[in-house]
């Protein structure tokens, strides 16, 4: 689950004050708001990238607030998905489990399955730069997942896709939701996108978040 | 619809912009290739004969013959000047520059024109007189002064026994005497000739450029490697992180390479004033005080790079390996240094570079001693205080080379990180 509680966030003259949100655990949350909102700001502060200055975010029924992002359990997808231009896709993938020094037959069992739920399995030994955006979009949720976060912080995942890719994505990244079970908070800016998606949707206007019944 | 009316609007043609921009380009690399051609065509790479002393009186034209007496069968070294078209001896007439062996016994210039000074050199190529083998060492008499130095080095050749031939240094010299080593029996004067080996091989087989080209080559890997060690840290930080007093730190990673070198050099050794004695003396005008003065400008240029290469590379990739479960510490090895590597090149082949080159600072604060504190630079004018053009070539091109092996090296590592 994710609860943020009463949520300030200044930027330079940017700021967001008393923000509250709330997303059960397992569901598939989408936050809505114009370009320039805050959204992605908001998103960081949960991946614990950005400092707050005031209130709590609960992540998994742990308070994370004062936590340093590694601890805080979450998978994160950057609009720009940000794939390592060094490293294979294998090598992206196994990323987060490396750090945990899981054993080497652990880590290429869980790259595999992770391959195999994207799709990408032929991918696995090219880099970034020979991969298409469709393609870069998967491993980057792969790499987000490996470590098995209770929490997916999506930023504009289908921003960057054309038209056709869209609904590909999307059923992916339903499938990947129901057979994972992981909370996803993904944002968009796109209200038509968001209608296509299942799950809560929320509004951030004028720094307020609202819940669409 | 009707075809859309003729406009009557004509863009002028890219032809002079294009034309523009290949001129001003061009003629800069121009002067590149020439400047780096001039030195390498400007040095003499085949032997000089060994020349006794110069036989035409200066002067000028009057109208009269201009005669230099000469031995019939012997040896001569022409060189002509601005003013003559060349020399005359009986039958045979020298025009350009030269040894030729004397057909009578006088020489006559061949003069432009009247009332010009007289240029031209004539000088007779030494002959050997006698030779003595006393404890390995060889004394050659010549019937000329030949003008050679200790320190210098002869080519011997035609011995015609063991240990003789080859390149040898000359230690020990009168006006018409020099000693060199040998291996092997005293050998008959007829068949033993001299001549003087080109710059290059002068200069590589000197014992002080020898050991400055050792110096120069340990002192910038040296300076490289500090460089980085600073660089790479001072570059990510100031790449990174917002902190007061940033500007001023900017400005001061800037002075080094706004100052004038030589008061880079001027500063240090004042610094060295106010430090402990036994520190000062084991660093200043010691081989210490040369990787100093080089690492102070050199890092500049490092840290300026690597800043360059870390602002380049986004946050994002940090922030995400942060999210994997990453440390700081653990995002700038695994994520951002691989991505840097091109960087770290870029910066380690121009600290190297620009220690290569560094002179003022090392002049004031390490000396010039031979043996001691000389780097190629020092090496460079110490031959040119000496009078040698030739031999600062030599050690220019020396430079240049060092130079372009590195410069190869790092772009065929750069070369493999983009294609592999």
């Amino acid at each position: 689950m994710i609860a943020l509680e009463n949520i300030a966030l200044r930027q330079g003259s940017f700021e967001l004050s008393n923000l509250s949100l709330e997303l059960a655990s397992g569901e598939y949350g989408v936050l809505m708001g114009r370009s320039g909102c805050g959204k992605t700001t908001l998103l960081e502060a949960v991946c614990g990238l950005r400092n707050i200055a005031g209130g709590r975010i609960i992540l998994g029924g742990r308070d994370v607030t004062q936590l340093p992002p590694a601890e805080r359990g979450v998978g994160y997808v950057p609009q720009d998905r940000a794939l390592f231009p060094t490293m294979l896709v294998r090598e992206q993938l196994a990323f987060a489990l490396v750090l945990r020094a899981l054993g080497q037959s652990e880590i290429s069992a869980r790259v595999d399955e992770l391959a195999e739920l994207l799709g990408i399995t032929k991918l696995l030994d090219r880099t970034p730069d020979k991969l298409s955006g469709g393609e870069a979009q998967r491993v980057a949720l792969g790499r987000a997942l490996a470590h098995r976060p209770s929490v997916l912080c999506l930023d504009e995942p289908l921003s960057a896709l054309d038209e056709e890719l869209h609904g590909e994505m999307c059923r992916l990244l339903d499938r990947v939701h129901r057979e994972t079970g992981v909370t996803i908070l993904h944002i968009t800016h796109s209200p038509s996108e968001a209608r296509r998606l299942a799950g809560g949707h929320f509004r951030l206007v004028d720094g307020n978040v609202t819940r669409d019944e | 619809m009707s075809a859309p009316p003729p406009s009557g609007f004509h863009v002028a043609s890219d032809k002079p912009f294009l034309v523009g921009l290949a001129v001003l380009g061009g003629s800069y690399l121009l002067i590149i290739g020439a400047m780096v051609l001039a030195d390498l065509v400007f040095l003499n790479y085949s032997d000089q004969p060994v020349l006794g002393p110069e036989m035409v009186r200066q002067g000028r034209y009057t109208g009269d013959e201009v005669v230099v007496s000469v031995e019939p069968d012997r040896s001569y070294y022409f060189r002509k000047g601005n003013n003559e078209a060349g020399l005359q001896l009986g039958q045979q007439r020298i025009a350009g520059d030269g040894l030729f062996q004397a057909a009578g016994d006088r020489a006559v210039l061949l003069p432009h024109a009247n009332n010009k000074p007289i240029t031209a050199s004539l000088r007779p190529e030494a002959r050997v007189m006698q030779i003595a083998v006393t404890n390995q060492v060889a004394t050659v008499t010549t019937d000329v002064v030949h003008g050679l130095l200790w320190g210098e080095f002869i080519r011997v050749s035609g011995a015609g026994e063991p240990g003789w031939n080859g390149v040898r240094e000359i230690t020990d010299t009168a006006t018409n005497q020099l000693s060199f080593a040998v291996a092997g029996a005293t050998v008959s004067v007829a068949k033993l000739s001299l001549s003087k080996p080109n710059p290059l091989v002068q200069a590589l087989r000197s014992r002080d450029i020898r050991f400055s080209i050792k110096l120069s080559l340990i002192s910038c890997t040296l300076t490289t490697l500090l460089s980085l060690w600073v660089a790479v840290p001072i570059g990510y930080m100031m790449s990174r992180f917002e902190f007061r007093g940033k500007p001023i730190i900017d400005t001061l990673l800037d002075i080094p390479i706004v100052l004038p070198p030589l008061v880079v050099g001027l500063s240090l050794l004042i610094l060295f004033r106010y430090i402990p004695e036994w520190l000062s003396d084991a660093v200043v005008y010691k081989w210490p005080a040369v990787v100093l003065a080089q690492f102070m400008v050199a890092c500049a240029f490092a840290v300026r790079t690597m800043r360059v290469t870390f602002d380049q590379i986004p946050q994002r990739f940090e922030q995400v390996a942060l999210t994997l479960g990453c440390n700081r510490q653990q995002a700038f090895w695994r994520v951002i240094m691989p991505q840097a590597k091109g960087g770290l090149l870029a910066a380690g082949t121009l600290a190297w570079a620009r220690a290569l080159g560094e002179f003022g600072p090392i002049l004031v604060f390490a000396g010039a001693t031979r043996q001691k504190t000389e780097v190629l630079p020092t090496s460079a004018f110490l031959e040119l205080q000496a009078g040698r053009t030739e031999g600062m070539l030599a050690v220019s091109l020396i430079m240049i080379a060092a130079a372009v092996v590195v410069f190869v090296i790092a772009r065929t590592l750069g070369m493999k990180r983009i294609f592999a």
